[in-house]
C-alpha cells in the first residue's frame, strides 16, 4: 500500500509544479467517488499541508491581520498570524493579498436533504373528479398516524442526508462549509444536526454534531389532523404535555416497576425528552410576525427553550425577539423588488392621467420591501445576534441578498458574524468553528476581494483542511459587452403559443404558454391541465436565449409563486420552474404556432 | 403618504406594549345617548376614563387635556356586537375530523385583517370570531375586540370573555365527513351521535382524572391519564364553562340538540342562523336557549329553504334572547340596517331592534356585564352616528373601543392596511373578496390541496 502510494506520488509530483494541474488533481483526488467507482483505490492528497501567504486574515468580525500567513495541516488550522515559519512540505496556495475568513455556517438549511420522490404512504389513492373526492384519505381521520399528521420528530438527519446532493457544492462555492440541516417535513419534521459541507461517502462522515435541535413549524398536514395552524397549535401542546407525562412515567417505572403497568414506548414523544431535559432547544420556524407571536404564546405556556427561525418580518417584532434573549435565525429569502416598468407613455402626448392610487400603493409596497431588507440591520442595531437560514433560498441569490442587507444598514462585520461566530455559538461549537485561529477546524473561505464586495469571487474553500478551488470571475471578453447595440445573439422570438410539460414526481402537467408583443412590452399568460382558467404572467425577461418569468396560483388561502427559468432554442424551450417551496421541476416545450 | 406613514409609526408604538390593552379617556359632548337598556338621554355628555364609562349626564367636565368629541346632533350608542363572524382570524375550519373540540381559532388571530377596520367603520366594536361549520363539533371560538392598529394578536382578545365553541347541525358536517370521508356522520342522526359520543368520552375522561387526583393523595407516583385536549374541552362544556354556539337551520335538528343538552344538563346554548327558529320559539324560550339570526337571508341551500324575515321578531316576542349577526365581512359593516329590518318585518321598537345588535349578542357571548349598553362602569365601546342608527341615512362617524377612537370617519385614510405586500402593489379593496360569499362558515373545508402538480401529497 505504501509502495503504491509512493509510486503514485512520484507520478503526480512533477505535475504539482504546475499550479493549475495541481488544483485539478487535488480536486480529483478528493472527489474520490469517481476513483472508487472505477475500481481505483481512493488516494490521499499528496500533502495535507497548505499555506496561504500575505493574506488578510479576518480572524473574527472586526479583527483583521494584514499580510498574515495561515497554515493548514491535517484538517486543522496549524497557525494563523504573522511571522510564521512555513513547513517545507506545505503546498503554497496562490492567494496573495486575498481575504481569508472562517468557513460560513448555515444557521438553518436543507442542504443535502433531497425532496421526497413522490407521495409516499401519507395518503391513499386519489380519484380524479370533483373537489371533495380529491382530498387525500387518511387511514382513520380520528387517529391519523404520526406520519400522516406530519409529526416525525424522530427522523434524524443521518437517515435522510445525501452526501452527494448537488446542493452541497452549490453552498460550498459560496463559502459555506457547515450547515445546521433538518429533514424535510411538516409540523415536526425531525431533528436538526450540524453537518459539514465537505466530501463524504455518507452522512456519518459529514456529521459534526448530532441532534442540535428539534425543528417545529406551523406547516399543517395534508388531509389529516392537524390540517391548519390551529390544529398544529393544539397538537403541539398535547404532544408536549404527553411527552412530560411519558418521561415521568418511565422514570418512576424505572425506579420501581413492581405492581405498575409498563409504559409504552413512543418514538415521537421520546424525541421530546432532550428538549424537556434542557439539552436542546426547539428551532421554531416563524417567518412572519404573526408566527413569531404564536411561537411566543406556545413558549410562554409550555416553557421550552426556543430559537426563532426563518424570521423575515423581524422588523416589526424586534423588541419582542430581543426580549426573548436567545439568538435567532433570520431568513435569507428576500423578495425582489417588483419590476418597475418604464413609464407607460410620455406625458407630452395626451397620456392617461396618473393613477394616483396606484402610485400610493407602489410607494407603500416599496416601503414594505425596505422593511424586509432592513430587518437584519434593525435586529443588529438592537444587539440581537442572529444567523442566516437558507431554507427556500436559491443559492445563486445569496450574495446579492447579503449585499442588499448591507445596503440597508447591516455592517459587513455584522453580516460576517451572522455567517460565522453567531451560528457557531448558537450551535455550541465556537471552539471548533467560526474563527480563523490555531487549533480550529480548517474551514476557511478565501475571497479575492472583501467577500461582500460586488466584484469579489470565492477562490478557495477549505473544509476539514481539504481544498476546493474556484475560478475567479471571468474578465469581460473584449467586445462582448460593447455590442449593447444588439449585434450579439439574436433575441429569440418568444411571442406566440407554446405547449409545455412540467415534470413533477408522479405527475406531468401540461398546458399552453402564450406571449404577445416583444421586447419590454412582452406580455403573457398560461393555462394548465391542473388549474382552471388562464393565469397572467409577470416579470418577463428575455436575455440572450434566456426567458424567465413568474406567475402565481392560489390554492385556497395560499399563494404559490412560480418562477420559470427557460432557454429558448428556435422552436423549443427547456428549463426549470420553481414552485413555491415545493422544489424545482424540469420544463420542456415547443412552439405550436408561428408569428 | 407621509400622513399614512405617521399613522403607522404611531400604530407600532401601540403594538409594542405586549398584550397590554390600550385604554383611553375622552369626553363626548351634547349628543343623544341611546343606552339601549335604560332609555335615551337628550343633549347629554358621556365621560370615559381609562377605558370605562364613568359618567353620563349634562354639563360634564373632563380633566384638562382630555380628548373631546362634539356630538351635537349626533347619536351615541353602544358599540355594535356581532355574535357570528369570521373576521380577524387566519383559520376558520379545521375540517379534518367530525369533532375538533381540541382546536381554538384564538390560536390564529389575525390583527392585520382589514375586515376588522371595515367592521369598525360600521360601528362594530366586538365580534365573535367563530370556527366554521365543517364538523359537528368545531373548535373553540374567540370573542375579539376590534382594536385595529395593534400588531399583537393577544391584544385582540376580549380579555375575560367566556369560552365558546362551535357546533354544527345538518348538511355541512354530513357533506364534509359522511360524503367526503365516508365516516359518521353521513346523516342527521349521525350528527347527533357525534355529540353524544363526544360527551360520553368526556365523562369517562373526567372520571379518569378525578380518580387520578384522588390516587395522587395516597400515592405521589400515581399514573396520570394521557392528556387529550378534545375530551378536556368537551368536559369543560359539561361543567358549564363553555357556551355552545350551534350552526343550525331546521327546527327538528334544533329540538334534537335541545334534547342532547337536556340529557347532559348543559344550560348555556346559543343557536346560530336558526332559520326555522320561529317554529320552535316557545321551546327555545322555555329552555333558555338563545338565537342569533340573519335579518332576511335564506334559501341559499336546501336545508335553509324555509325561513322568514319575521324570524327575529317572532323569537323576540316569544322571549328568546335574539341577536342579528353578519357571518360576513360585508354585512358586518351595516348590522344597524339589518336590525332596522325588524321594524319593517315585525314592528319591533327602537330599543328592541337595537338590542338585537348590542345587549342581546353580549348576553349570548356572556359579556353583557361589560359591553352591549351604555351604563356607568361598562367598557367604553361606543359608536357615534350622525343620525339615528336605525335610519337608512345614518352614517357612523366615530367608533370607540376601550375609550380609544379606532375609527374616525373624518380621518379615514385611503390605505388602512397595517402591513402591505412587499412585492405586489395591490389595492386593499379586493382583499378577502373571495370570502364575501354566503358560506364562509365552510371556508377551508374543501380547500383542495391536492390538485396542483400533486405536490401537496408528499
Amino acid at each position: 500500500m505504501i509502495i503504491k502510494d509512493l509510486i503514485l506520488s512520484r507520478w503526480i509530483y512533477p505535475l504539482l509544479k504546475n499550479e493549475k494541474v495541481t488544483g485539478f488533481f487535488a480536486f480529483m483526488l478528493i472527489g474520490s467517488g469517481l476513483f472508487a467507482q472505477s475500481g481505483i483505490p481512493e488516494l490521499m492528497p499528496v500533502t495535507q499541508t497548505y499555506v496561504l501567504q500575505n493574506v488578510q486574515i479576518v480572524v473574527r468580525p472586526g479583527q483583521i491581520i494584514s499580510g498574515g500567513t495561515v497554515i493548514i495541516q491535517d484538517g486543522l488550522i496549524q497557525a494563523a498570524g504573522k511571522d510564521i515559519a512555513i513547513p517545507a512540505h506545505a503546498r503554497k496556495i496562490k492567494a496573495d493579498s486575498m481575504f481569508v475568513y472562517a468557513g460560513f455556517i448555515e444557521g438553518l438549511s436543507q442542504s443535502g436533504i433531497p425532496r421526497p420522490e413522490s407521495a409516499a404512504g401519507a395518503s391513499g389513492p386519489r380519484t380524479p373528479g370533483g373537489q371533495g373526492q380529491q382530498r387525500p384519505r387518511v387511514s382513520d381521520p380520528w387517529n391519523p398516524t404520526y406520519e400522516e399528521s406530519g409529526i416525525t420528530p424522530y427522523v434524524r438527519v443521518r437517515d435522510v442526508f445525501k452526501s452527494d446532493d448537488k446542493s452541497l457544492e452549490e453552498m460550498r462555492k459560496l463559502g459555506f462549509t457547515a450547515a445546521q440541516v433538518y429533514p424535510i417535513g411538516r409540523m415536526l419534521p425531525g431533528q436538526a444536526s450540524l453537518v459539514s459541507l465537505g466530501i463524504g461517502k455518507n452522512a456519518d462522515e459529514l456529521l459534526l454534531k448530532e441532534n442540535t435541535a428539534l425543528v417545529a413549524s406551523f406547516s399543517p398536514a395534508s388531509g389529516a389532523f392537524p390540517s391548519t395552524i390551529i390544529g398544529v397549535m393544539s397538537r403541539f401542546r398535547e404532544l408536549y404535555k404527553n411527552a412530560i407525562r411519558l418521561q415521568d412515567y418511565q422514570k418512576s417505572y424505572g425506579s420501581n416497576p413492581v405492581n405498575v403497568n409498563r409504559p409504552m414506548a413512543d418514538k415521537c414523544l421520546e424525541s421530546f425528552f432532550p428538549v424537556l431535559d434542557g439539552k436542546i432547544p426547539f428551532i421554531f420556524q416563524a417567518p412572519d410576525m404573526k408566527s413569531v407571536y404564536r411561537v411566543q404564546a406556545l413558549k410562554n405556556e409550555l416553557k421550552f427553550a426556543v430559537h426563532y427561525a426563518d424570521v423575515k418580518e423581524g422588523y416589526y417584532v424586534g423588541d419582542l425577539l430581543k426580549s426573548e434573549g436567545k439568538p435567532i435565525i433570520i431568513s435569507l429569502d428576500l423578495p425582489k423588488a417588483a419590476d418597475e416598468k418604464k413609464p407607460v407613455a410620455d406625458s407630452s402626448k395626451n397620456a392617461a392621467p396618473k393613477d394616483l392610487e396606484m402610485e400610493a400603493l407602489k410607494a407603500r409596497t416599496a416601503e414594505e420591501l425596505k422593511r424586509l431588507e432592513g430587518q437584519a440591520a434593525k435586529l443588529a442595531a438592537l444587539g440581537l445576534p442572529f444567523s442566516f437560514s437558507t431554507v427556500g433560498v436559491k443559492s445563486t441569490d445569496i450574495k446579492e441578498t447579503l449585499r442588499r442587507m448591507i445596503k440597508a444598514g447591516l455592517t459587513e462585520d455584522q453580516a460576517l458574524a451572522a455567517l460565522t461566530t453567531t451560528p457557531a455559538a448558537q450551535l455550541g461549537v465556537s471552539n471548533r468553528f467560526g474563527t480563523v485561529e490555531k487549533g480550529r477546524a480548517a474551514n476557511l473561505v478565501v475571497s479575492d476581494k472583501s467577500y461582500f464586495d460586488e466584484k469579489s469571487s470565492v477562490r478557495y474553500v477549505f473544509i476539514d483542511g481539504k481544498i476546493f478551488e474556484y475560478e475567479g470571475k471571468p474578465a469581460p471578453k473584449a467586445g462582448a459587452n460593447a455590442s449593447a447595440g444588439g449585434k450579439t445573439a439574436e433575441a429569440p422570438k418568444v411571442a406566440g403559443k407554446w405547449s409545455y410539460t412540467i415534470k413533477a414526481p408522479g405527475m406531468n402537467t401540461e398546458g399552453i404558454l402564450t406571449f404577445k408583443g416583444s421586447g419590454s412590452d412582452l406580455t403573457g399568460e398560461w393555462t394548465s391541465s391542473q388549474v382552471p382558467g388562464t393565469n397572467p404572467i409577470s416579470n418577463i425577461s428575455v436575455e440572450g436565449n434566456k426567458l424567465s418569468f413568474t406567475s402565481n396560483i392560489s390554492m385556497g388561502a395560499r399563494q404559490i409563486n412560480l418562477d420559470f427559468n427557460l432557454s429558448v432554442d428556435g422552436n423549443s424551450l427547456s428549463g426549470t420552474v420553481g414552485v413555491g417551496t415545493f422544489g424545482t421541476f424540469d420544463v420542456s416545450g415547443a412552439k405550436i404556432d408561428g408569428q | 403618504m407621509f400622513k399614512i406613514l405617521n399613522i403607522f409609526n404611531l400604530l407600532f408604538l401601540v403594538s409594542f406594549a405586549q398584550a397590554q390593552v390600550t385604554k383611553g379617556s375622552l369626553l363626548i359632548k351634547n349628543g343623544t345617548i341611546l343606552t339601549v337598556t335604560k332609555g335615551n338621554m337628550e343633549n347629554a355628555d358621556l365621560l370615559v376614563e381609562n377605558g370605562k364609562i364613568t359618567k353620563m349626564g349634562k354639563g360634564l367636565v373632563a380633566p384638562a387635556g382630555t380628548q373631546t368629541i362634539d356630538a351635537t346632533g349626533k347619536f351615541i350608542m353602544p358599540g355594535i356586537i356581532d355574535a357570528h363572524s369570521h373576521i380577524g382570524i387566519d383559520v376558520v375550519n379545521e375540517a379534518s375530523r367530525p369533532s375538533t373540540a381540541d382546536v381554538w381559532v384564538g390560536d390564529a388571530l389575525d390583527p392585520l385583517d382589514l375586515s376588522v377596520y371595515r367592521a369598525l367603520a360600521g360601528g362594530v366594536t366586538s365580534s365573535h370570531a367563530m370556527h366554521g361549520s365543517a364538523n359537528a363539533v368545531g373548535g373553540e371560538c374567540e370573542t375579539i375586540k376590534h382594536r385595529y392598529g395593534t400588531l399583537n394578536p393577544e391584544e385582540m382578545r376580549m380579555e375575560g370573555a367566556p369560552r365558546t365553541i362551535k357546533f354544527a347541525l345538518g348538511e355541512n358536517p354530513m357533506r364534509v365527513h359522511g360524503e367526503g370521508n365516508r365516516i359518521v356522520p353521513a346523516t342527521r342522526m349521525g350528527v347527533e351521535q357525534v355529540f353524544r359520543k363526544g360527551f360520553e368520552d368526556a365523562k369517562a375522561y373526567m372520571a379518569a382524572w378525578d380518580l387520578y387526583e384522588k390516587e395522587k393523595v395516597k400515592n405521589p407516583a400515581a399514573l396520570k391519564p394521557v392528556y387529550n385536549k378534545r375530551h378536556e374541552t368537551m368536559a369543560e362544556i359539561l361543567k358549564g364553562n363553555i357556551i355552545i354556539h350551534c350552526h343550525s337551520y331546521r327546527s327538528d335538528e334544533i329540538l334534537m340538540l335541545l334534547n342532547v343538552c337536556k340529557d347532559y344538563q348543559i344550560k348555556r346554548l346559543v343557536f346560530q342562523h336558526t332559520n326555522e327558529g320561529f317554529k320552535v320559539a316557545p321551546e327555545l324560550a322555555a329552555y333558555g336557549a338563545m338565537a342569533s339570526v340573519f335579518a332576511d337571508w335564506w334559501a341559499y341551500k336546501f336545508e335553509v329553504y324555509y325561513s322568514t324575515a319575521y324570524n327575529a321578531a317572532i323569537l323576540t316576542k316569544n322571549g328568546v334572547v335574539t341577536s342579528i349577526n353578519s357571518d360576513s365581512e360585508e354585512y358586518i359593516r351595516h348590522l344597524y340596517h339589518e336590525a332596522a329590518k325588524t321594524q319593517r318585518y315585525g314592528s319591533l321598537s327602537d330599543e328592541e331592534a337595537l338590542a338585537l345588535i348590542t345587549i342581546n349578542p353580549a348576553k349570548q357571548l356572556g359579556i353583557d356585564q361589560r359591553v352591549g349598553s351604555l351604563e356607568i362602569g361598562k367598557d367604553a365601546d361606543i359608536a357615534i352616528f350622525d343620525g339615528h342608527p336605525l335610519s337608512i341615512y345614518a352614517v357612523p362617524q366615530y367608533t370607540i373601543v376601550d375609550g380609544v377612537v379606532r375609527f374616525n370617519r373624518s380621518k379615514d385614510a385611503a390605505d388602512q392596511r397595517l402591513q402591505a405586500s412587499a412585492t405586489r402593489a395591490e389595492t386593499g379593496f379586493f382583499l378577502h373578496k373571495e370570502q364575501h360569499n354566503h358560506d364562509r362558515c365552510l371556508e377551508g373545508a374543501f380547500e383542495n390541496t391536492a390538485t396542483f402538480f400533486g405536490l401537496e401529497r408528499e
